[in-house]
């Protein structure tokens, strides 16, 4: 994450509550190369003394080898970092009993409804709805010129929550809900009422979602907060419309958000600083983290008042940019069910094999059955390859 | 007069050590030692580590005491793996394809623009110009032209009713590569021929027009045997480039959509960068290594044959 985005504010609160320590920040991008050089310095005794890992395989790999250092005692010890150790609704990554690694931010979903649209299309903005209900709102919102959706829910996630990968020593896309999922993108896509495959592959729009949203091609974006300070910055994201929160919707009445706990902070076990690294860590998840909400990161403890939240996810005129009620109501009052995946076998293979299979099914080029049956294969495998291996 | 020599030769040496200056061939491996060495870390030791690392199961995170010996199981593995015999033969369509098509219309090019043409100078240029530009910048350029939508490509196609949906379609996407590479390369090989031809025997063409030769006459008996080196040298690297080809899949399909354009460098990069299976990789890298030498050898031992027998 960029320094200025929030990391170089809590590193300056922290030395100014503990002078004695000097804290360098060092950005390493989230992609497979940065992931790299942080993997390499790791190893190759840098002086990394805290480190963030967003993504989950990555975590599990640098958990699972000796780069995270056993944090159990003091995260029991301390009663109000006591959250840490629920296993319902997991906020760290414990491994073999031993808690490695601890969220910093929790990631909710949501939906955005570009407002001005909404109201053009006299559209009702939804408390709760289901996955049909988004649906048909989907095809209300497409116009000549407008797509209802960009993409939709992931549908398994909302039925099943966390680990919904696996199901004992195999996978678990045998359950219809991963077919229902691929189904219902395609079906949308095939009428209109989600933003076409071909263009999103073509024009990199996964990466690029913010463009297509404010451009105003599409009126429904189911996301998360990180992607709020595209929207409260119309001097470099010029836009002149509102945004008004909605919840996901649910999948026959299971209501997983879909979103996660995550950002995962971790201490180096071969730090000869490990006092200050935790001391750093601590402040980092109680008092510290406030900073980060320009970064759209709402914090795993809850030390932030709602007025915070609002300057900080929401920039200078938040009135002027978001519908304030909407977001009271899905951001800050509800609690949400986020899913934290704690099994990882394969994780990166099957997160390939999802793509790859989803890509070939939304371009209308393979039956949603035969692309899950595919996933189902290549995800068996990868657990079975996996799971051989010491 | 054998005796003087030496007499002479030792006396010079002498000179040269009384100035100073020793020839020891120490002094040489300080002039070369920066080079040295960075042959040395960039070049050898990842040669080694390949091949010590292809016989080992290693996530690279897990550091040197993680490194897990297991013989010859990565190349069992390899043997066994769908993934790698379907990315082996997308390589292979992408080689035989693109090799032959960059070479035929550079060496066409190459007799063009050896005619005196006006601007001919401005025309090597531009046709030049998409071997020295930025991998990243012929990526978007062909991304925007390729758009299945809004596309120049598509939009000159619309006109005989075509709508082909490049990157965006699993049977277009591995096509669009290949005329990219395609493109890219043509200039180069006609600025190699252009050079060749300039070297062409004037003599045999005066000669052939006193016979009355006719064109295609002159180019198979006289242009295409000076042209053969050329071609053997252009047919050597085009085919280790293009076996290796990684900028412009990364960059724009990223091995999609599904796996239609995981060539084996794509399929390798996957297999360590994403899945940390560095042995695994480093096997791949490996075979694939004896693949395009055993490729190269054949293609330069086929056409070395015709060259001497013209």
């Amino acid at each position: 994450m960029p320094a200025a985005s929030g990391p170089a504010d809590v590193v300056k609160a922290f030395q100014q509550k503990f002078p004695q320590y000097k804290v360098e920040y060092t950005r390493f991008v989230n992609d497979d190369r940065g992931n790299l050089k942080l993997d390499t310095a790791l190893q190759g005794g840098v002086d990394i003394d805290v480190y963030f890992t967003y993504s989950l395989g990555a975590m599990a790999l640098r958990a699972g080898s000796g780069l995270a250092a056993d944090l159990t005692d003091r995260v029991t010890a301390d009663p109000e970092l006591q959250v840490f150790l629920d296993t319902e609704q997991p906020r760290s990554y414990i491994d073999n009993g031993k808690v490695k690694a601890l969220a910093t931010a929790r990631e909710p979903f949501f939906v955005l409804f570009n407002e001005k649209l909404r109201q053009q299309a006299g559209v009702e903005l939804p408390h709760g709805w289901t996955i049909d209900e988004f649906r048909a709102t989907a095809r209300k919102l497409t116009t000549d010129r407008t797509v209802g959706v960009y993409t939709v829910p992931d549908v398994a996630r909302i039925a099943l929550g966390p680990n919904y990968w696996y199901d004992g020593n195999r996978s678990n896309f045998g359950d219809p809900h991963f077919e229902q999922g691929f189904r219902l993108g395609r079906e949308m896509i095939a009428d209109g009422t989600a933003f076409p495959w071909t263009e999103v592959l073509s024009r990199h729009l996964d990466a690029y979602q913010q463009n297509a949203f404010l451009g105003e091609e599409f009126h429904l974006w189911s996301t998360a907060p990180f992607n709020l300070r595209y929207l409260y910055d119309a001097k470099k994201y010029p836009h002149d419309f509102k945004v008004a929160f909605a919840p996901p919707p649910t999948v026959d009445g299971r209501d997983w958000n879909g979103g996660s706990f995550s950002n995962f902070i971790m201490i180096n076990p071969k730090s000869p600083k490990f006092e200050a690294a935790w001391a750093f860590v601590k402040f980092w998840l109680t008092e510290g983290a406030t900073p980060m909400l320009k970064g759209g990161k709402l914090p795993v403890l809850g030390d932030v008042t709602d007025d915070q939240v609002v300057a900080g996810m929401l920039g200078k005129e938040p009135e002027k940019y978001f519908d304030l009620d909407s977001f009271q109501r899905v951001v800050l009052t509800a609690d949400p069910k986020l899913a934290t995946d704690t099994r990882l076998t394969g994780f990166p293979e099957i997160s390939l094999a999802v793509k790859q299979q989803r890509d070939l099914c939304w371009l209308g080029e393979k039956d949603p059955g035969v692309a899950i049956r595919e996933v189902r294969r290549l995800a068996d495998a990868a657990i079975a390859r996996n799971e051989r291996r010491p | 007069m054998a005796t003087a020599t030496l007499v002479t030769a030792g006396t010079k040496a002498r000179t040269e050590q009384g100035r100073g200056i020793r020839p020891s061939g120490w002094i040489g491996f300080l002039f070369i030692a920066p080079n040295l060495l960075g042959v040395v870390a960039f070049t050898l030791i990842p040669l080694i580590s390949v091949l010590v690392l292809a016989f080992t199961d290693w996530n690279l995170v897990s550091g040197i005491g993680g490194i897990t010996f297991t013989g010859i199981d990565n190349f069992v593995a390899i043997a066994r793996d769908p993934g790698f015999w379907h990315a082996i033969g997308l390589t292979l369509v992408y080689v035989v394809v693109s090799v032959p098509l960059t070479v035929v219309l550079g060496l066409a090019l190459g007799i063009a623009l050896n005619r005196p043409l006006p601007g001919r100078a401005v025309l090597r240029a531009i046709f030049f110009l998409p071997y020295i530009v930025n991998v990243v910048a012929i990526g978007m350029t062909w991304l925007m032209l390729m758009n299945p939508k809004a596309g120049l490509v598509n939009q000159v196609l619309d006109v005989f009713g075509l709508r082909p949906g490049w990157f965006a379609s699993s049977h277009w996407a591995l096509p669009a590569l290949i005329v990219m590479a395609v493109w890219g390369g043509v200039g180069y090989c006609s600025l190699i021929y252009l050079s060749a031809l300039q070297d062409a025997p004037r003599q045999l063409y005066e000669a052939a027009d006193i016979d009355g030769a006719s064109a295609w006459a002159k180019f198979r008996v006289i242009t295409w045997p000076s042209l053969l080196p050329t071609t053997i040298f252009l047919l050597v690297t085009l085919v280790i480039g293009a076996s290796q080809g990684f900028g412009l899949i990364a960059l724009i399909t990223a091995g999609g959509p599904g796996d239609v354009t995981t060539t084996i460098s794509y399929y390798m990069y996957q297999t360590g960068f994403q899945f940390y299976r560095f042995g695994y990789a480093s096997a791949i890298g490996l075979v694939t290594f004896a693949g395009v030498l055993v490729l190269t050898l054949l293609t330069w031992r086929a056409q070395r044959g015709r060259a001497l027998n013209d």
